[in-house]
């Protein structure tokens, strides 16, 4: 095993100092004074005493309320947890209260979890007490709950998401805006436990879906509907040919020459109807974009999950292609990912997971539960796509069925 | 083959490459593609090497890297230069 | 410096109300306090895409530091004459400590540093797992390396074609599931593999992830290349005065998950038996007591979820090795496969070492270009890749059921007589 460092290292308390790395890096010798490989801090430095003590030798757990668990150990030890959302998107100033907070109340020491939840420990119950009122109390300018308690059990936690307008060049949506916005709707299962389980929302802003947008009860997956533009004029300038065409994952783009203003350029064209709108191409080429206003928007997939809890691991399902740009809030996406959840809400058994549910009813049903129009977009025509084809004449005849008499 | 041959022969993949077809930065994959004599990681270790020594350089989309030659073909801020203030 | 420029952003503005936590009010207050203009353009480079609906960034081809090939995404504004203090605004992953905990000494340095050298904007973490730096310019990379290696015992995070930063959940720090040490698998895997997080070494990215138990917190098998899950092989410890407890109602069940609405008195059957997957599970209602047939049980953690005062995995622990999820791009989405059912990880974890570098060799070399491992996999079969590549014994857990087609590409060698046949003799007992 590493060595376990017992308590946080030294170096820590020293202050920052903003002038050193200005003495010690040398840009015509770049070796010089260079520390590399180290890797990250050891963990066991920031476990708080009472993690220390008890690590691997935990009994069981409780959750005493939304958003607050109780850990009780072998050796009789007990710790609770008190479970805050965040934006994720945040600033040092933050971060700093955060600090403040673990320093007030938790000797210093503070987790985040997967899902950017940020997670308080204390040893006693009046402690507790007093953290709980403390974050309850926090608000910012404009009245927003900067620690909201809750994303335990039956909730609805925190969303994952990726970067969106906020830094990517492909993203198709925002992602902390409509997280934002959707966490505003449905703020009142965060802090709750009255969902027939867990529901994990995710989103992604592009189709490369960073994080586990596809294995999600609910995620926002965005995506562009235009081929990127081919900017002859500037093309051969600002980009290397060989490698925009190697970009492309699907080979849609070939070398080509053309003319412009009368004279022949090298450039490219892109084979539109092999293009999936992926973006990779603009990643190689500034004089590829791709977004567009119209064409980029949002598509709803629902019904995965990642646990193994009663039903394999699997996939979400694409029940909305398409919904466009609404900022800043987003409301018909909003509006349909509320009537799903309060819909499977309505109609789930105690444990089941959103896919879970519609498994056990038939998609058919679930489209005729929530409304959601069903259009061929929604028919599988990638690759193994047979394998959501219906074969077998077990089906239900929801409200989607007409009853063929003549058919010319 | 020892690392100095193979550095050399990574080298020569690269010149021949920027003035030949002009291209001028290489994944891992094709370096290891010209040079099939040697083993894939020892021609990732020396390749890394070179670029310690300033002999190549990274150039990364964040979600690929590839290796070019310094100051050859398409900058690592291409068309991003910074305005004047 | 001089006065800091504001922009006007309704649009931004609106995100400011609302219970959830809102960024825009952060970053604002933020830029108020610390007179940053950076914060400011950002937010007016917001309020742009909100309005234009579209991005406003542009990629450059830089990796950030000297020798590293990775760990800094870069990003350029396409409105620098709009939004100056952002004409560049990189990202920095810097690698986080195995399952996320830190002390606050260690925090409030990294803030002073990233108040000093970038936009003070940050996430904590980034879906990768990382610590994510947002925003600064290209000369003060170095700095910010020297200051994370000198001052703070940090380093960065990968990106790219490298060894993605490895994750694990929070494993035995707190949850009594956990089968395996996780923060201190990926700690040690880290550390032995930092050649690979920091330099190219693979045809495309490459993700460990690592869970304690088949809840898979982490998401491990729809996400890591490389999936390590947490399990047991012998049988769940029942604790029977405890079922007892649940069934009498004095416990809650699933640690009280679902206290917010009235699901009526907990019922054994109903909410454990009956759901168990396996049908392995009996309540004898006369003796009042649980058996669990442990041989039919496949570990799927359902009925410890919801008794965890009463059931705990069993103490032959062990994980369960599963190679090849990734995202839909290209081939479509992939879940991790099961590889190796059962494995002991025991520190060094020298076998988990081992495997990874057999897997590594192989993809290296015949991996193509922007091919995850699963794709790769996929390309050869994945019966080609246990038994030939990895040397390992098909069993009926690789699949969930044979194949249905009997195209089988048989080795000359599997057949008797071999391939080399004589169209004489054949023609000798049937004439053409
Ligand atoms: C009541 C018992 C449970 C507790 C106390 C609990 C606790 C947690 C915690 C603390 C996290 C954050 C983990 C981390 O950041 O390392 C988490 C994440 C997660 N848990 Fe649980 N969990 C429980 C039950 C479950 C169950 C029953 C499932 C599945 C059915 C589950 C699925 C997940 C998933 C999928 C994630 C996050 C995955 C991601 O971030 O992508 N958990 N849980
Ligand atoms: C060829 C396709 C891909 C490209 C061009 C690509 C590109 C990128 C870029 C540029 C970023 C940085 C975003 C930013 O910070 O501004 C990023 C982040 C990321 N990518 Fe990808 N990516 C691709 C495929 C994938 C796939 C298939 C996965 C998952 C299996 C993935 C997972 C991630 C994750 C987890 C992040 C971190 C996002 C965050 O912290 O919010 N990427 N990708
Ligand atoms: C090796 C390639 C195959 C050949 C040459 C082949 C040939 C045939 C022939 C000649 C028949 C008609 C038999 C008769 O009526 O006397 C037949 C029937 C059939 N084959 Fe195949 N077949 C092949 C593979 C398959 C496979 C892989 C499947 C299914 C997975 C399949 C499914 C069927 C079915 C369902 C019938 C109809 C059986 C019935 O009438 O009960 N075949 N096949
Ligand atoms: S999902 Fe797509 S757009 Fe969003 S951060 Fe990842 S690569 Fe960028
Ligand atoms: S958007 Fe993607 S698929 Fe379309 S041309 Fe560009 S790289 Fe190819
Ligand atoms: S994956 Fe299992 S061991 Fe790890 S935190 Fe989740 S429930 Fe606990
Ligand atoms: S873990 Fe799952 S399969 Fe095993 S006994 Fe419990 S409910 Fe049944």
């Amino acid at each position: 095993m590493s060595e376990r460092p017992e308590r946080p290292d030294p170096i820590y308390t020293q202050p920052y100092d903003p002038t050193l790395a200005e003495k010690l890096y040398n840009p015509q010798k770049p070796m010089e004074n260079r520390i590399t490989d180290i890797g990250p801090p050891h963990y066991w430095q920031f476990l708080p005493p009472v993690i220390q003590r008890n690590y691997g030798k935990w009994k069981s757990h409780e959750i005493i309320q939304p958003g607050v668990l109780k850990y009780k150990a072998h050796s009789g030890e007990v710790v609770y947890v008190v479970r805050c959302g965040t934006p994720r998107l945040e600033t040092t100033d933050y971060v700093r209260e955060i600090c403040e907070i673990a320093d007030k109340y938790c000797d210093g020491y503070v987790r985040w979890t997967t899902r950017n939840n940020v997670e308080f420990h204390v040893t006693d119950e009046e402690k507790l007490r007093a953290l709980l009122e403390d974050l309850k109390s926090r608000k910012m300018p404009n009245g927003a709950y900067k620690f909201p308690i809750g994303g335990t059990g039956a909730s609805v936690t925190n969303i994952v998401h990726t970067q969106g307008w906020i830094h990517c060049h492909t993203a198709a949506i925002d992602a902390s805006g409509v997280v934002k916005a959707i966490m505003d709707e449905l703020f009142d299962y965060f802090g709750s436990h009255k969902l027939p389980a867990q529901v994990r929302l995710a989103l992604a802003c592009c189709i490369n879906m960073c994080g586990a947008v596809h294995c999600s009860d609910i995620a926002v997956v965005g995506i562009h509907r235009k081929p990127p533009l081919v900017e002859d004029e500037r093309l051969d300038k600002v980009c290397e040919i060989p490698l925009v065409i190697a970009s492309c994952p699907l080979g849609a783009i070939k070398p080509a020459t053309v003319e412009v203003a009368g004279e022949k350029r090298k450039s490219v064209r892109v084979n539109v109807d092999r293009c999936m709108f992926c973006g990779n191409c603009y990643t190689m080429c500034p004089a590829m974009p791709i977004s567009d206003g119209q064409g980029d928007g949002l598509a709803l997939v629902v019904g995965g999950k990642v646990s193994n809890r009663i039903t394999p691991p699997t996939f979400s399902k694409v029940v909305i292609p398409f919904i466009p740009n609404e900022p800043p809030r987003w409301p018909t996406a909003v509006k349909w990912i509320k009537k799903i959840l309060e819909i499977y809400s309505q109609n789930a058994r105690k444990y089941e997971r959103v896919g879970d549910w519609i498994q056990r009813i038939g998609w058919e049903k679930f489209f005729e539960l929530t409304d959601i129009p069903f259009t061929w977009h929604l028919i599988d025509d990638y690759r193994l796509a047979y394998d959501t084809y219906r074969t077998s004449v077990h089906f239900k005849f929801t409200s989607h069925v007409e009853t063929v008499t003549d058919f010319e | 083959m020892d690392k100095e041959t193979l550095k050399q022969k990574i080298m020569e993949v690269f010149q021949k490459k920027a003035s030949g077809a002009g291209k001028s930065k290489i994944y891992l994959k094709d370096l290891q593609r010209e040079i099939p004599e040697a083993n894939p990681r020892d021609i990732k270790n020396a390749a890394n090497e070179l670029v310690k020594e300033g002999k190549l350089e990274y150039f990364s989309t964040g979600s690929t890297v590839m290796y070019g030659l310094p100051g050859v073909g398409m900058g690592l801020e291409a068309g991003m230069e910074k305005p004047e203030e | 410096m001089g006065e800091v420029k504001k922009h006007d952003t309704p649009l931004m503005d609106d995100l400011k109300s609302g219970p959830w936590p809102s960024f825009v009010d952060d970053i604002y207050s933020y830029a108020e306090r610390h007179k940053k203009q950076a914060c400011f353009d950002i937010l007016g480079q917001m309020e742009l895409s909100y309005k234009n609906k579209e991005t406003h960034w542009k990629h450059g081809g830089i990796v950030g530091v000297f020798g590293y090939g990775g760990g800094v995404i870069g990003r350029y504004s396409d409105q620098q004459e709009k939004f100056p203090a952002i004409w560049a605004f990189h990202t920095v992953r810097v690698n986080q400590p195995a399952a996320k905990w830190y002390h606050t000494s260690a925090l409030r340095k990294l803030c002073d540093m990233w108040d000093h050298r970038g936009s003070g904007i940050m996430n904590l973490h980034g879906s990768t797992g990382d610590i994510i730096l947002l925003g600064t310019v290209t000369e003060q990379l170095e700095y910010i390396f020297y200051d994370l290696g000198h001052q703070l015992k940090m380093d960065l995070g990968g990106s790219g074609s490298n060894l993605r930063t490895p994750e694990c959940c929070m494993g035995m720090s707190r949850c009594e599931w956990s089968c395996i040490d996780t923060q201190d698998i990926v700690y040690e895997l880290t550390m032995a593999f930092q050649d690979e997080l920091h330099r190219p070494a693979f045809p495309y990215k490459f993700k460990i992830k690592v869970s304690g138990c088949p809840n898979d917190c982490v998401a491990a098998i729809a996400r890591a290349d490389f999936s390590v899950i947490g399990t047991w092989r012998d049988r769940i410890k029942i604790d029977q005065e405890a079922v007892r407890a649940y069934v009498g109602g004095e416990l809650k069940p699933n640690a009280g998950a679902h206290s917010d609405r009235d699901w009526g008195p907990f019922d054994i059957k109903k909410e454990v038996i009956d759901l168990c997957p396996t049908k392995c599970m009996f309540w004898d209602e006369g003796q009042r007591k649980l058996y669990i047939n442990d041989a039919e049980c496949n570990r799927c953690m359902h009925c410890i979820n919801v008794m965890p005062e009463a059931l705990w995995p069993g103490d032959d622990r062990g994980a369960v090795i599963l190679m090849g999820a990734k995202a839909p791009i290209l081939e479509g989405a992939q879940l991790s496969t099961v590889i190796i059912p059962f494995m002991k990880l025991e520190p060094p974890y020298d076998n988990l070492k081992n495997l990874l570098y057999k897997v590594w060799d192989y993809w290296m070399e015949h991996g193509k270009n922007r091919e995850r491992l699963g794709e790769t996999i996929q390309r050869i079969g994945l019966n080609r890749f246990i038994v030939d590549v990895l040397g390992i014994k098909p069993i009926p857990q690789h699949v969930k059921e044979p194949r249905s087609n009997p195209y089988i590409f048989w080795k000359e060698e599997e057949v008797e007589g071999g391939w080399t046949r004589d169209v004489a003799e054949f023609r000798k007992r049937h004439p053409a």
